[in-house]
């Protein structure tokens, strides 16, 4: 718990600089831009970045393993529409498709 | 409304999943209920909604400016509908328009800090998740919170969003001084001195008079709280209402339909260091449904049975710093029907609708949540000039809550209820205009600042009867 709390505590400070680790648990991730950072820490990190309410948790390996197989497009659709806790466009009513797509990029550790 | 912890999970939540999933009303509501408008599919332009998914829209166009010169240049040059959005948490029609939607993302953050006052000046696109530790780095904290922090600043005061305690108003009531940018490009700075008509309409506006950019907030010290819940009976907790609210910093409940089990939670300061006993449990909601569902098949026993269960589901003790206790993450979405009534009439307008679900054997378990708010000088907030007593109602966001708001609207009209202005009720400008007594002065100040209705959605001609 520990380490994922650390994890998710530095994806939350710093995320644009945190980034392609793939030392036990964590995944690569991309960088944002300064534009998707802002709408990661004022949107995404709100549910992504606290431990134990049921979210993945940004850069957690174990944790999008599973919902990595439905592809960036499956991701982009359930972000958009919304998808059981998840709220619509998570709560970024301002982040284009592009920024959608690098924000789940980033928290999930797709390519 | 909080996932409190229900730790029988372990225990009954795999059997009850089973008999839940064949079952019983829950099910077949949420089959009603599903919503039958096309999901976004990829390829198409992006539409908004809101936090429930229940409102939404297709905006030609959204704005994010990055400074108020930005933001006045769009207000001034646009022609079209636009709506300021926030963070997309209210319930109600407030966002949606075919126009223009502003957020203000990019306006967020503290602007300047009175160390001396304990006042500070933050932008209006600032989230309240994020507002608390901000300030907690200059010794301050807002002396209440909502229990849910996704909105932004703007979209709460808006509202007039609020937490509980009998001795602490709403947000709006905390804001000393706000600066709004106007629908025709001025930038005016309003507090009890300066434009004070304005200042009055503007702490409660629903964003129909312009957008405001920064509010000025009259916070206290940082502080701890300790919060502890507790299973009481339902009778005990209204019988000793009075008494609760002047013993506790804040007192809050929530009565379970179907029962007559309440969950009583009271938070006050502490001086201890942050300490957790008991764990909440993110899943509770849904497991309380799984519960309901199978209990209220079994003929004699079942709501004998289902009160054992929730009284028998732990409690929590936890204490930190005031913005981590008061406020609450939520993982099921909701949609919710919130009216306030006088502070004295609130427990029975509680028993008549608790009374109509049963005798309406109306399928709900989500718990009804029970604020008291003190009163303030704000010309439409739910508290003015009135100390209230606010009833909270939801429904699942994946159930169909019409049958349900249907059936209980009309007994928060039949207490003078004023309806939460982010959150869903069907009251028009005829009907609003009774409850408010500055209501003909907010709609003059409408007037005045925003004359061609450019911030006038469909839900805003109706409710100001524009």
């Amino acid at each position: 718990m520990a380490k994922r709390f650390r994890t998710a505590l530095l994806s939350l400070l710093i995320p644009s600089l945190f980034a392609c680790d793939a030392d036990s648990g964590r995944v690569a991730q991309i960088a944002l831009d300064p534009g998707q950072t802002r709408a990661y820490r004022t949107a995404c990190a709100a549910c992504h970045a606290r431990p134990d309410i049921g979210a993945p948790l940004t850069g957690i390996d174990a944790d999008w393993r599973e919902r990595r197989k439905k592809g960036i497009e499956g991701l982009l659709v359930s972000t958009v529409n919304g998808f059981r806790g998840m709220p619509p466009l998570g709560t970024c009513g301002l982040c284009s498709e592009n920024d959608f797509r690098a924000l789940i990029r980033y928290m999930a550790g797709l390519p | 409304m909080s996932a409190r912890r229900f730790t029988r999970r372990e225990v009954v939540g795999g059997a009850l999943a089973t008999g839940a999933a064949l079952c019983l009303p829950g099910s077949r509501a949420r089959a009603a209920g599903s919503d039958p408008r096309p999901a976004w599919l990829e390829g198409g332009p992006l539409p908004w909604r809101n936090w429930s998914g229940f409102q939404r829209c297709q905006p030609v166009s959204r704005l994010g400016p990055a400074s108020e010169t930005e933001l006045l240049a769009q207000l001034a040059g646009g022609t079209g509908t636009i709506r300021p959005a926030g963070a997309g948490h209210s319930f109600s029609a407030l966002v949606p328009c075919d126009g223009a939607l502003l957020f203000l993302d990019n306006l967020a953050g503290i602007a300047s800090v009175d160390a001396s006052s304990l006042q500070a000046e933050v932008f209006a696109g600032t989230r309240l998740g994020m507002l608390g530790p901000e300030l907690a780095l200059h010794g301050q904290a807002l002396p209440n919170l909502p229990d849910i922090d996704y909105q932004t600043l703007g979209g709460a005061i808006a509202t007039s969003t609020h937490g509980t305690g009998g001795s602490f108003g709403s947000l709006s009531s905390t804001v000393v001084g706000l600066t709004l940018a106007t629908p025709t490009g001025e930038l005016l700075e309003c507090d009890a001195q300066r434009n004070a008509e304005v200042f009055q309409a503007a702490r409660t506006s629903l964003g129909a008079l312009g957008v405001v950019t920064r509010f000025r907030l009259q916070n206290t010290a940082a502080f701890k709280l300790v919060e502890k819940t507790s299973w009481r009976d339902l009778d005990d907790v209204l019988a000793n209402l009075a008494r609760e609210r002047a013993e506790n910093r804040y007192f809050e409940f929530y009565a379970f339909p179907h029962s007559d089990t309440a969950l009583a939670i009271a938070t006050n300061e502490t001086a201890a260091e942050p300490y957790t006993v008991g764990e909440d449990d993110p899943g509770g909601l849904q497991l309380l449904a799984r519960l309901f569902a199978v209990t209220r098949w079994l003929p004699g026993i079942g709501t004998p049975l289902y009160d054992a269960f929730l009284r028998n589901s732990g409690t929590t003790e936890r204490a930190d710093w005031s913005y981590r206790v008061l406020t609450h993450p939520r993982t099921t979405r909701f949609n919710e029907m919130e009216y306030t009534v006088p502070v004295g009439a609130g427990p029975d307008c509680l028993r008549e609708i608790l009374r109509t679900i049963r005798e309406h054997d109306l399928p709900i378990c989500f718990p009804i949540e029970c604020r008291s708010v003190r009163e303030d000088d704000v010309w439409l907030s739910m508290f003015y000039e009135r100390p209230g007593f606010s009833i909270s109602v939801h429904q699942f966001a994946d159930l169909d809550f019409r049958p349900y708001f249907a059936a209980v609207e009309p007994i928060f009209w039949k207490y003078e209820g004023r309806p939460h202005w982010g959150k869903l009720h069907t009251l028009d400008a005829a009907r609003l205009a009774a409850l408010y007594p500055r209501w003909r002065e907010f709609r003059a100040v409408r007037r005045a600042l925003d004359p061609t209705r450019r911030l006038v959605n469909a839900h805003l001609a109706t409710l100001l009867g524009t």
